[in-house]
């Protein structure tokens, strides 16, 4: 799976705890390195900053979804809404999860967006 | 994402609108007294206005109407004294007349020999008598001024007026009225004396008769109605001949300077030292040396003056009205100027709640940068603390105290949870939201929220009373999101009331297209200071930890986004009530 943060410390700090939980967790600080890693090798779920510079994060999800349609992106924010969740899952995405979050919470998201992952 | 240039914008723009708000606070202390002297001042400016466009062609009016009364009653005056003069003046010389006539008489009906002897004449003096009483005595002159014969109080016989102007005179002229002189008994008298001529002596004789002043009096007297007046006759030096009420007894001199006396009446004003003005009015008497004067001790203008004042009903009633203009006057000028100081604090109420929204705003739009800017490093203190729990819990090294580091890695978590609500919930006062429209029914959407609080009401005691007017229109509008606004609000009043205090709910249509929420309590009430910052966030009165403070500035994010207005009425001690205001159809913002 990969991690797309352009906070470094967050992302791979992340990336090493879900590491821990057993997933195959890489950790991308910006969103070309994500679309060429999507490109190069397709992962099964892609945890996506919704806020970062350049690319905006809605823009990155559709590109992905163009790229790799089985790819399962869940959407980090800040903040949310049922209204923006709606928003979101028009463009593609599984789910989504508000920053900071519980481990467990998030864990929890990536097994349920893997499960129903279309193949 | 804001960098640092803009925190530094956004906190100076709080900081400028802080500034806004205090400033005029402070400064309207010193202005309430000087608005309170430019009140005053305004006040008698408008008084005056108003006094002299009143006032002005008022006083014009009355002047033009004084002036032209003036003439009138003038002219009207005059010839009143005029006429007074011109009648009395007729009665006199009637008089006269008929004395000189009856004498006249006297002497042609009887010949020279018969007047000359005395019991004869003693015998006409008598009959005459009865028909004029006035008489005093009557006598026969010869030509060289000798008294032939005498009938009277006096004995005259023998004495010789020859060397006196009267003779002469009476000898030229054939007819004679005397001045007044006092004569027997000091009563004044007058004489006349006619010629008679003697055509067969080739001589004359005169005879003369002496007439007390008596009825001349009353004739003179008979005009002096009104008590300042006067009547009198004078001869042509000024020397009184009648009994003068004012200028003086018989043959005094009166100290009015008289001209010389024409044949019509002249009116004149006289003015003497020390007393008010008269108007003199006089004309010479036919026959006789005689002037018939007349006083009037009023002019035209202190005629005016008891023609007003005789009614004094009316002269009250000017009083009054001019009373009555005033204190109206006084009246509108008040009026105007709380009008006026009225409408400017409505202004000034409006200015300060637009800055208070435009204030809120500005605040709601820093929480929101702050909370996002915070969000990031939140998330990294949380994914490294976790970090740390998970490596600890894999760690086999039995010398550190697993359990003591957990707990305070549980710590920061639970700290960073804290940190999470707080910024979760500005980011939502902040955040632009799409407004569902639905069809609601306000008054069911205010039960479903007050059944949800049903446990917590029933528990603390809590009279909930709600007063819901039924036929409410049904609204166009967002029913979550108000849902979120009457339970933050009922909410508070829970909180607000002690145990066993009371909440009422009532529902009311404002207009046609506004419906009004108000939620009372008889809680204790927010003091004057806090209410107007119980909308900000973080603005809190409850005890730490128990509420964010974003729970009103939330409630209020959403009245507004939904075209509603939200009001506060509270008293310390006595309750607070929250008024909601909403529109029927809520307006896209």
């Amino acid at each position: 799976m990969l991690l797309v943060d352009d906070e470094v410390e967050f992302a791979s700090t992340l990336a090493e705890r879900l590491q821990i939980r057993g997933f195959d967790a890489k950790a991308v600080f910006c969103a070309e390195e994500a679309l060429d890693m999507v490109r190069s090798e397709p992962p099964d779920v892609v945890l996506l900053d919704l806020k970062m510079p350049g690319m905006s994060g809605v823009e990155v999800l559709k590109t992905i979804k163009k790229i790799s349609p089985s790819c399962a992106v869940i959407l980090l924010t800040g903040h949310g809404s049922e209204q923006c969740a709606a928003e979101w899952a028009a463009d593609g995405a599984a789910d989504y999860a508000i920053k900071p979050s519980e481990i467990e919470t998030l864990v929890a998201k990536i097994d349920r967006a893997n499960e129903k992952r279309p193949t | 994402m804001l960098k640092d240039e803009g925190h530094n914008g956004l906190v100076q723009k709080i900081l400028s609108c802080y500034r806004k708000l205090i400033h005029p606070a402070a400064s309207s202390i010193s202005t309430t007294s000087l608005s309170k002297d430019r009140d005053t001042s305004l006040k008698i400016r408008i008084f005056l206005l108003i006094g002299t466009l009143a006032g002005v062609p008022l006083m014009m009016i009355m002047i033009l109407s004084y002036l032209s009364l003036q003439g009138a009653v003038k002219e009207d005056f005059n010839n009143q004294l005029r006429g007074n003069i011109e009648s009395t003046r007729q009665s006199v010389e009637f008089f006269i007349d008929e004395r000189i006539s009856a004498l006249r008489f006297l002497a042609a009906a009887n010949s020279f020999g018969q007047l000359s002897d005395e019991k004869y004449l003693n015998d006409i003096f008598i009959k005459f008598k009865r028909e004029f009483g006035e008489l005093v005595d009557l006598g026969l002159i010869d030509s060289k001024g000798m008294q032939l014969s005498y009938s009277g109080p006096y004995s005259l016989q023998g004495k010789n007026y020859s060397n006196q102007d009267w003779f002469n005179e009476v000898a030229v002229r054939g007819v004679y009225v005397s001045e007044v002189f006092m004569g027997y008994r000091k009563i004044p008298h007058f004489a006349i004396a006619v010629k008679k001529e003697l055509p067969e002596r080739g001589t004359f004789c005169i005879l003369r008769a002496t007439i007390d002043m008596v009825t001349l009096n009353r004739y003179v007297s008979i005009v002096n109605l009104k008590s300042k007046d006067d009547a009198f006759i004078i001869n042509q030096q000024g020397i009184l001949q009648t009994q003068s009420r004012y200028h003086g007894n018989v043959l005094e001199k009166i100290a009015i300077e008289i001209p010389h006396p024409k044949e019509e009446v002249v009116l004149s004003e006289v003015r003497q030292n020390g007393s008010t003005p008269l108007i003199f009015g006089y004309t010479s008497i036919k026959k006789s040396p005689w002037i018939l004067g007349m006083t009037v001790a009023s002019t035209a203008q202190s005629k005016i003056l008891d023609l007003l004042t005789r009614d004094m009903a009316s002269v009250y009633l000017a009083v009054f009205l001019i009373f009555l203009g005033i204190i109206a006057n006084i009246k509108i000028s008040i009026g105007l100027v709380n009008w006026i100081r009225e409408a400017e604090r409505e202004r000034e109420e409006a200015i300060a709640q637009t800055q208070h929204s435009g204030r809120l705003a500005s605040i709601g739009r820093l929480g929101a940068g702050v909370a996002h800017e915070i969000n990031n490093p939140l998330a990294i203190i949380n994914e490294k603390a976790g970090l740390m729990k998970d490596i600890l819990l894999m760690s086999k090294d039995a010398h550190i105290d697993k359990e003591k580091f957990i707990g305070l890695i549980q710590a920061i978590a639970d700290s960073v949870t804290r940190c999470k609500t707080i910024t979760q919930r500005l980011l939502g006062f902040a955040r632009r939201m799409d407004v569902r429209h639905e069809e609601i029914d306000l008054n069911d959407t205010i039960r479903e929220v007050i059944e949800f609080l049903d446990k917590e009401i029933l528990y603390r005691n809590i009279r909930l009373e709600t007063r819901l007017k039924e036929d409410l229109p049904r609204i166009i509008s967002d029913k979550g999101q108000l849902q979120q606004v009457f339970l933050n609000i009922i909410n508070n009043a829970i909180d607000a009331v002690e145990d066993g205090g009371q909440i009422m709910v009532s529902t009311e249509l404002r207009n046609p297209d506004r419906i009004r929420v108000s939620i009372n309590d008889n809680g204790q009430g927010i003091a004057k200071e806090k209410i107007k910052h119980i909308f900000e966030p973080f603005y809190t009165t409850k005890e730490r930890g128990k509420g964010t403070g974003l729970g009103l500035s939330i409630t209020y994010g959403i009245v507004d986004r939904l075209g509603g207005s939200i009001q506060v009425e509270s008293e310390v001690g006595a309750g607070t009530t929250f008024h909601v205001e909403l529109p029927i159809r809520a307006e896209a913002p």
